[in-house]
């Protein structure tokens, strides 16, 4: 009758869901900011994008066949990193920094703690960490396509091919400020330049369209849940809200912040990586709260005009901690015995 | 009880399989095959096992009690049908692997007749006595029909403490493809309503709420039919409750029909609550009535890999292998044969498994459902997607504890409330790594039992 049995654990169904699945639904959510990125940044946006996925895949190849681990790139994990970390550069690095960013990304973010789910920092953070650190005048090199014009000042005329050198609406109004000049100048022009993307920035967080879109995705895709993005936004709205309330004239509106830089991406796809993040609730919104207010300090105190990637590093180290804080407790409540 | 429609009541996660009850849904119950060798394990319950009473070769009537024991929690094994005592031996037993069982030699291998269930025209469930009824229902053999195997007799014992002051009829059948409680509810409506007021004499519950899921529309017309023909019932209730898995876990169902929650590690009689399963009410009025004992049950013979799915009174005792032949055989070489439904059944190797008094369905399912075909569903390391936490009913964290208990980290396991695990599945159901959570914390809980064993504290 029947040749031959499988015997194994219930549930013997699951749901049609895979790893794979979960990290191409990420790939997916970004298109958006990718497309916006390649329509603003041309060639230099693509070329990134492509040594970024490249060398994260090939670094992972090359690692498990040192370990003698099976190939992993089935997974797509490799694959979302170096997205992620290519729209997290600014359009006109080298790709060969790039392609040391990916490796190191893969290596030290990932490999050396022992692979997918195993690391403790999110990979594509540890690999930008390593070139602002390195490389810190071409990771703060800006472009801005030159038929773009908003009223900022430009720091440099070194004009690039078809694009020429700009500050950041973040680093602008940082300096502007440092040099006494009125931060208030957060026009309706340049809300709509950073809702659209045509403003100086890293490749994928210009445009709070493509990254609300691409977000929508992964929420209604269930990929992310509300809680992690929730907190870090809300939280640095408040943080910016007090800042500005406190002072006005040295202070941009807090909505400008949610706009510009890092923060909306950060939110949505950097602070949401799963295998980095606390597992329960309570924890993603002490998480999130986290991310956002130390991205806050750094960007209303700090040097920086930007601190997305340090608070979420700093944050993911103190995940395990987080996850021990919020131990869940049995619907019956606590057995007595 | 349309306001009771509308307002759906659940208890909060879980998850929605697919139902894919249409393949025996609309089936009625049919006799099963007639088999010429039963197999009636000892153990069919939660409890100390029975002793045989008979011996090799010895003559037994249908009926006759070939399996007792004296402890408390235990319930008797009867012979199903008459013929010889052929050997006594270990036999494949689904959950502990082997077991010791009577295997008897039907003196005519005929296909069995359905049971009459009538009910006197004037039945009074106050005309017997709450001892008489817990008698009744001991000596027949009763135990949870549903799955887990309490013996009913505990369950509605009278002058029990504390008071039970609700009595829950579990006719939620969550379970995907399993549809043989659903058919009892349908054809043997009187007679399920018999034994729950049966039940409620004895174990002098003041309300009774009979929880059904919402996806079986017609089982709850037909039982609220019923309760409105048997007149002066009003304290008995049909509940509908959302369709959601685990929703006929009896924590879950306590705490979606009447909203209260069993302490963890507790059972639901600590706060006065009784849950049974329909098929057990039907049997509690075979047994008070009709003074049958359990020697049959309703099975669903089910999956996309059986030829002619349906659902089947048989004999208890039949082996698995004759009831897959009797609907027309498997339709692929290879698959799984899962005792019970595909969340919470066990796979078994030997198909000459008998069905025992829980097992309520034999589910085949196909090569492509368990996956093995598909890269898909290979395992790849936990992502901490944090899926599992999100659909636990018991609101635990499976992936902690399945990663303690595979480091070995028994006390991690246990400071994660390991042991409040209910083993419904819906974590590894959920995970897309396809790491097979439930699996290991059902071995971790062995593990834990095994170490307590050795070192009594």
């Amino acid at each position: 009758m029947l040749k031959d049995i499988t015997v194994s654990f219930a549930p013997h169904i699951s749901q049609p869901l895979s790893t794979r699945r979960v990290m191409l639904d990420v790939a997916i959510g970004l298109l958006p900011a990718m497309a916006v990125a390649g329509y603003y940044f041309r060639i230099h946006a693509l070329l990134l994008i492509g040594t970024c996925v490249a060398w994260c895949a090939a670094t992972e190849w090359v690692c498990n066949r040192i370990r003698r681990k099976p190939n992993s790139l089935g997974d797509f994990s490799a694959v979302v990193t170096g997205i992620i970390l290519a729209l997290s550069l600014p359009p006109v690095l080298p790709l060969w920094a790039a392609a040391i960013g990916s490796a190191v990304s893969i290596v030290v973010g990932k490999i050396v703690f022992g692979g997918l789910g195993a690391n403790v920092f999110n990979p594509a953070m540890v690999g930008r960490a390593f070139l602002t650190a390195s490389f810190g005048v071409m990771m703060t090199t800006w472009t801005v396509p030159a038929s773009i014009d908003i009223e900022m000042p430009t720091l440099s005329a070194a004009d690039v091919v078809d694009t020429r050198t700009q500050a950041t609406p973040l680093a602008w109004s940082k300096t502007a400020i440092k040099e006494g000049g009125e931060a208030k100048t957060y026009s309706g022009r340049l809300f709509f330049s950073t809702m659209t993307g045509e403003v100086a920035g890293c490749l994928g967080e210009t445009s709070a369209i493509a990254i609300l879109l691409g977000g929508a995705y992964l929420l209604w895709r269930k990929t992310i849940g509300f809680h992690i993005p929730a907190a870090v936004l809300g939280s640095a709205f408040v943080a910016a809200a007090i800042a500005y309330l406190v002072n006005a004239d040295a202070y941009v509106q807090p909505f400008f912040h949610l706009t510009s830089g890092a923060l909306l991406f950060g939110a949505l796809f950097i602070a949401t990586d799963p295998v980095t993040a606390p597992l329960t609730r309570r924890g993603m919104w002490l998480f999130g709260i986290g991310v956002g207010t130390i991205t806050m300090v750094i960007r209303i105190l700090g040097e920086y005009p930007e601190g997305m990637m340090f608070a979420v590093l700093l944050m993911n180290a103190v995940t395990p901690l987080i996850d021990r804080l919020c131990k869940r407790i049995p619907t019956g409540g606590k057995p007595h015995a | 009880m349309t306001d009771d429609l509308k307002d759906k009541r659940t208890f909060s996660r879980g998850v929605h399989p697919p139902e894919s009850k249409h393949l025996t849904e609309d089936r009625p119950i049919e006799p099963g095959p007639g088999v010429g060798e039963l197999s009636i394990l000892l153990s069919q319950h939660i409890g100390a096992p029975c002793q045989a009473a008979v011996k090799k070769g010895d003559l037994v009537e249908a009926g006759q009690r070939i399996g007792e024991c004296q402890a408390f929690v235990c319930a008797p094994v009867h012979a199903p049908v008459p013929g010889k005592v052929k050997e006594l031996a270990l036999k494949p037993h689904p959950v502990l692997g082997r077991c010791q069982a009577i295997t008897i030699e039907a003196r005519e291998p005929a296909p069995p007749s359905l049971p009459s269930f009538d009910l006197p025209t004037d039945f009074d469930p106050a005309r017997y006595k709450p001892d008489e009824i817990c008698e009744a229902v001991r000596d027949a053999g009763l135990v949870g029909m549903g799955g887990a195997g309490f013996p009913t007799s505990v369950k509605i014992q009278p002058d029990a403490k504390p008071p039970k002051h609700t009595l829950l009829v579990n006719g939620c059948e969550c379970e995907p493809y399993i549809t043989c409680d659903y058919r009892i509810m349908l054809e043997w409506t009187d007679q399920v309503l018999a034994g729950i007021r049966l039940a409620q004499r004895a174990c002098g519950a003041s309300k009774v709420f009979i929880g059904i899921e919402d996806n079986k529309p017609k089982a709850i017309e037909a039982m609220s039919a019923a309760i409105a023909r048997a007149g002066s019932t009003s304290d008995v209730r049909v509940v509908p409750l959302q369709t959601k898995y685990p929703q006929g876990g009896e924590r879950q169902l306590i705490n979606a029909a009447i909203g209260q929650t069993v302490p963890t590690g507790g059972i639901p009689p600590m706060i006065g609550v009784v849950v049974i399963n329909v098929a057990t009410a039907a049997a509690i009025a075979g047994a008070v009535l009709h003074n049958r004992p359990l020697t049959h049950r309703v099975v669903t013979v089910t999956g996309e890999a059986i030829a002619r799915p349906g659902n089947y009174y048989v004999p208890i005792g039949t082996p698995v292998e004759a009831l897959i032949e009797f609907c027309g055989g498997v339709t692929e070489k290879s698959a799984k044969v899962v005792m019970g439904g595909p969340m919470m059944g066990l796979a078994i190797a030997d198909l000459s498994t008998p069905i025992t008094k829980t097992g309520g369905a034999v589910t085949v399912l196909t090569r492509h459902q368990i996956g093995q075909a598909k890269f898909e569903r290979r395992q790849t390391a936990c992502i901490r997607c944090g899926r599992c936490l999100e659909v636990c009913p018991e609101n635990l964290n499976p992936t902690r504890i399945a990663h303690a208990v595979k480091s070995n980290l028994l006390d991690v396991a246990e400071s994660h409330f390991i042991g409040a695990c209910i083993e419904c599945g819906c974590c590894s159901y959920v995970c897309p790594a396809n790491i097979e959570l439930t699996g290991y914390i059902k071995t971790g809980k062995i593990f834990l039992a095994r170490q307590r064993k050795k070192m009594p504290a």
